[in-house]
Order: structure tokens, then C-alpha cells, then sequence
């Protein structure tokens, strides 16, 4: 684990009188969620926006990526957790049919509705349902799902290896995780580059278009926050997770890791 | 560990497509629970395939202990993943042996218990494609593709009986199969003939020591 990520020992457990980080800032476990909430709901409205100028349209590949590897079928169970506007539950919608299911869940209910408009609009319903739900916490039964997919939310969590275990719980036996998530630039000469983006462009275009510089450099700093590409597949086995595996995509900046319960 | 490249992903998503259709894979892929084959490519890759559930994930390959080892060419790993070719089958890998090219080592039964996955995870191609391009497109473009594999396989046999006929006939560089198996017959005939005389010889030869032999005596 590097400096980084030592915050994120703080991430197992939690209570009275611990922090956590948020961005750079270390603050009240109890306070990251209302924090985090609090983000999400003011960029929500130009959230699709965003991610398509900041990335240069690139999360539609690495969002592509992940579903070429759920390996649903039609009449597949599937839960995208913290899923916001639901990019990937639409994909994982095609992948299902009208016989299979797919929930889409996130805590925060502003991002849920854009979600929940998104999928409207694209005629879905019938095999999909929205719900608030923590990802700590999940509100299903043991064994229900045959996929389960994170986008760039787990960073968000508070206590992370809670949410692994979680997820873990209400997969099927065999059944798989997939975790896209922002992580360590691994190619050469990328990391200064990647820096300068984050910290200088991002939340400039964030003023610009969100109006809101605040949370955009928030999203920069919980990048680096984040734990890097071993430590969290260290995190995926602890919890559980047999095979675990993960792949990098451009460079490191983002990666997949996956793991399954057996 | 280090990160598992893109086509290997790629690759997973591709066999555990074809595996998801197949009704037999449940039960094999259960049946390797905790097993686990490395894939030694001769210079190219090691490839680690482990399964998950009813599923095939595919790790890089490392020196850790694994149940068995495959390694060979290229050529002759994709002739076995094919199916064609290598000579490679499930009695010979479980008896040990692996064919021209192909070394096993370790549990064989794994290894032929893969070979069996593997082959029902061969892909469908135009049901891929379908994937992409839609059915129609993807149809008419297999159909294509066979259509030109007939024609050049056609060609090919037609341009080398036309060459041979070339050679035979009209420049008389190279003689017909009818003339050399004449040509071998005679040789045949003289042969036999030869060896007749031959004999003759040798009797007309015994004939005259013995008739030296009671002229000597008298």
C-alpha cells in the first residue's frame, strides 16, 4: 500500500471518534456519506455531460469493457451498485432480456432519479427496478444475483471492505463482481500528465460547465485516495473473492478488478 | 500479480460465451473445481486457466505449482484447440502422452479434462460477428467467407492439375502417372526375369560341376 492509500486503513470498521478520508481531508466517519451525498447532488444534473468532456468520451470504452465481461445471460440476475445514471445497467439490461432482472441501486436519490428518467427514456421497464440502497449494506437476500457490478463508486464508500462483503453476500454461488473504478497510472511518464489534468484542468471544467469546482476536485483528490490496483485486489480476496484478478485499462488510469464466490 | 492483459479478458469472454450454450460445460467446469492447467506458448505467452463457478477464467501465467502444463508451438496448440491436426486426443493426453509438438507434464486428466472444455468453448464465428453486425450482415459475411474458402481451395486443386497436366502433356518435363507405373511394371518384368536367368544359370552351373566331377572320377 503506498502513503496514499493509508487512509483507507480506516476504511475497515469505524465508529465514534474516527476519520476517513474525503478527497485530501480526513473527516467524521458518520460524515463522509452526507459529504459524498452531498457532491453527487450538485453534479448531477450535467453528471453524463461531465464524464463524456472530462474523459473525452473514453468511459463509454471502459464501461464497454466491463460489460463484455459479465458474462450474463438471458434470464441473468444483475445488481449495479451505486450506479447513478445507469450507464452500465443499460448494458446489462440488453444482456438479460425481458426474462432476466437487473437492479439498479445508488444511495444517493438525485443521481437514482436521472438514472431511473435515463432508462425511462430509453423505453426500459419491466426488467429493471431502481433503488436507494447503501452499498455496506445491501437490501437483498443471500445468493441472488449472478452479477455485480460497481462503476466508479466504490471510492465513494466509506467503509469499502464492508461493501466487498456485502456484495459478496447477495452474489450467487459462481456468481461475479466487477469493479470499474479510477486507479494508479502505471504506464511511463503518464502519472505527471495525468496530475496536471486532475488537479488543474478538471476542476476548471468543473467551474466551467457543473459550476461547481468544489466537487470536481473533490472526484480528483478521491481518485488518489483510492487504493491502488494491488491493494485493492489484496482487499477483494480478504473479503472473500476467489480468483481475483484485475485488468488496467489506458495506462492504469482505470482499472477492472474482478472476483468471484465460489 | 500483475495485471491480467486485455485479450486474455478478451479471450474469457469468448469461450465462456460458447461455454454458456453448451449444457455439458456445468459439469466439467465443477468437475476441475480447484484445478487448474497452465498454457506454456514456446516464446510467445503463459496463459493460466482456472474455472470459477460454471465458468473459465484465464490469469497470466506464472512458476507457481499448477495441476498440469500444456506446452508447445503455437501452431500446434492452436491445431489441438482446433481440433485438427496435432492427433492429440482426450485417451492419448490421459495416457500421458502428448503428440508431435505437444509436451504434457503433470495430472494428464486435468489436462484432458481441459482439452474437453476447451473444445466445447470453440467459438461459433459467425454467431460472433452476428454480435457486432447484426444477423443478417454477419450471415451473408460467412457466407462470403465459406464461399471464398471453396473457391480458393477449388483454384488451387485446378491450378495444380492444370500445371501437372502443362508438364506431362505439352512440355514433357515430367512424365504421367500411367507412363511411371508402366515404366515400373517393366522394371517389375526385367526384374523377375532377371532373376529367372539368374537361376537358370546357377542350375545349368550345379549340372556342369557334375558332370566334371563323374568325368574326373572315370
Amino acid at each position: 500500500m503506498n502513503d496514499d492509500n493509508a487512509g483507507n486503513d480506516a476504511n475497515a470498521g469505524g465508529g465514534a471518534g474516527q476519520t476517513v478520508d474525503f478527497g485530501f481531508e480526513r473527516v467524521a466517519w458518520a460524515d463522509k456519506a452526507r459529504r459524498v451525498r452531498s457532491v453527487f447532488e450538485s453534479v448531477a444534473g450535467k453528471y453524463d455531460v461531465m464524464n463524456d468532456l472530462m474523459s473525452l468520451g473514453v468511459h463509454r470504452l471502459w464501461k464497454q469493457f466491463a460489460l463484455s465481461l459479465t458474462g450474463l445471460r438471458p434470464g441473468g440476475r444483475a445488481l449495479d451498485v451505486a450506479g447513478g445514471t445507469g450507464d452500465l445497467t443499460l448494458g446489462m439490461v440488453k444482456q438479460v432480456g425481458k426474462s432476466g432482472r437487473v437492479v439498479l441501486s445508488d444511495v444517493n436519490p438525485a443521481m437514482l432519479e436521472k438514472g431511473r428518467d435515463r432508462l425511462l427514456d430509453a423505453g426500459i421497464a419491466g426488467n429493471v427496478e431502481c433503488l436507494v440502497a447503501d452499498a455496506e449494506t445491501l437490501p437483498f437476500a443471500d445468493h441472488s444475483f449472478d452479477c455485480v457490478m460497481i462503476g466508479f463508486g466504490l471510492r465513494n464508500v466509506t467503509d469499502k471492505p464492508a461493501a466487498l462483503r456485502s456484495m459478496l453476500r447477495v452474489l450467487k454461488p459462481g456468481g461475479q463482481l466487477i469493479v470499474l473504478e479510477f486507479s494508479t497510472p502505471t504506464a511511463p511518464g503518464l502519472k505527471p500528465l495525468y496530475d496536471t489534468y486532475s488537479f488543474r484542468i478538471l476542476p476548471l471544467l468543473g467551474r466551467l460547465v457543473a459550476k461547481d469546482a468544489d466537487s470536481y476536485r473533490y472526484l480528483a483528490e478521491s481518485i488518489r485516495m483510492h487504493p491502488d490496483q494491488e491493494t485493492l485486489l489484496a482487499m477483494l480476496r480478504e473479503a472473500g473473492f476467489a480468483q481475483a484478478l484485475y485488468h488496467n485499462l489506458s495506462g492504469g488510469i482505470v482499472a477492472v478488478h474482478r472476483g468471484y464466490k465460489l | 500479480m500483475p495485471a491480467t492483459p486485455l485479450w486474455l479478458a478478451s479471450l474469457e469472454a469468448l469461450l465462456n460465451r460458447q461455454l454458456a450454450m453448451r449444457s455439458e460445460s456445468a459439469a466439467l467446469t465443477q468437475r476441475l473445481s480447484g484445478k487448474s492447467l497452465q498454457v506454456d506458448v514456446d516464446g510467445v505467452t503463459r496463459i493460466r486457466a482456472v474455472t470459477a463457478g460454471t465458468r473459465l477464467v484465464l490469469l497470466p501465467g506464472d512458476d507457481s505449482p499448477c495441476d498440469a502444463v500444456l506446452s508447445g508451438t503455437v501452431k500446434n496448440l492452436a491445431q489441438m484447440a482446433a481440433g485438427v491436426g496435432s492427433g492429440v486426443t482426450r485417451d492419448r493426453l490421459a495416457g500421458g502422452g502428448g503428440s508431435a509438438g505437444i509436451q504434457v507434464r503433470g495430472d494428464a486428466e486435468v489436462a484432458a479434462a481441459y482439452r474437453e472444455l476447451l473444445s466445447l468453448a470453440r467459438p461459433d464465428w459467425e454467431e460472433e460477428l452476428s454480435r457486432l453486425v447484426g444477423d443478417l450482415p454477419a450471415h451473408r459475411a460467412a457466407r462470403l467467407a465459406r464461399d471464398t474458402s471453396t473457391w480458393l481451395r477449388r483454384a488451387a486443386r485446378s491450378m495444380g492439375e492444370n500445371l501437372a497436366e502443362y508438364l506431362q502433356e505439352e512440355s514433357r518435363d515430367l512424365v504421367g502417372r500411367t507412363e511411371v507405373e508402366e515404366f515400373l511394371h517393366g522394371v517389375d518384368e526385367l526384374r523377375e526375369a532377371g532373376d529367372r536367368l539368374e537361376a537358370r544359370l546357377q542350375r545349368l552351373e550345379l549340372k556342369l560341376a557334375g558332370t566334371d566331377r563323374h568325368a574326373g572320377t572315370a
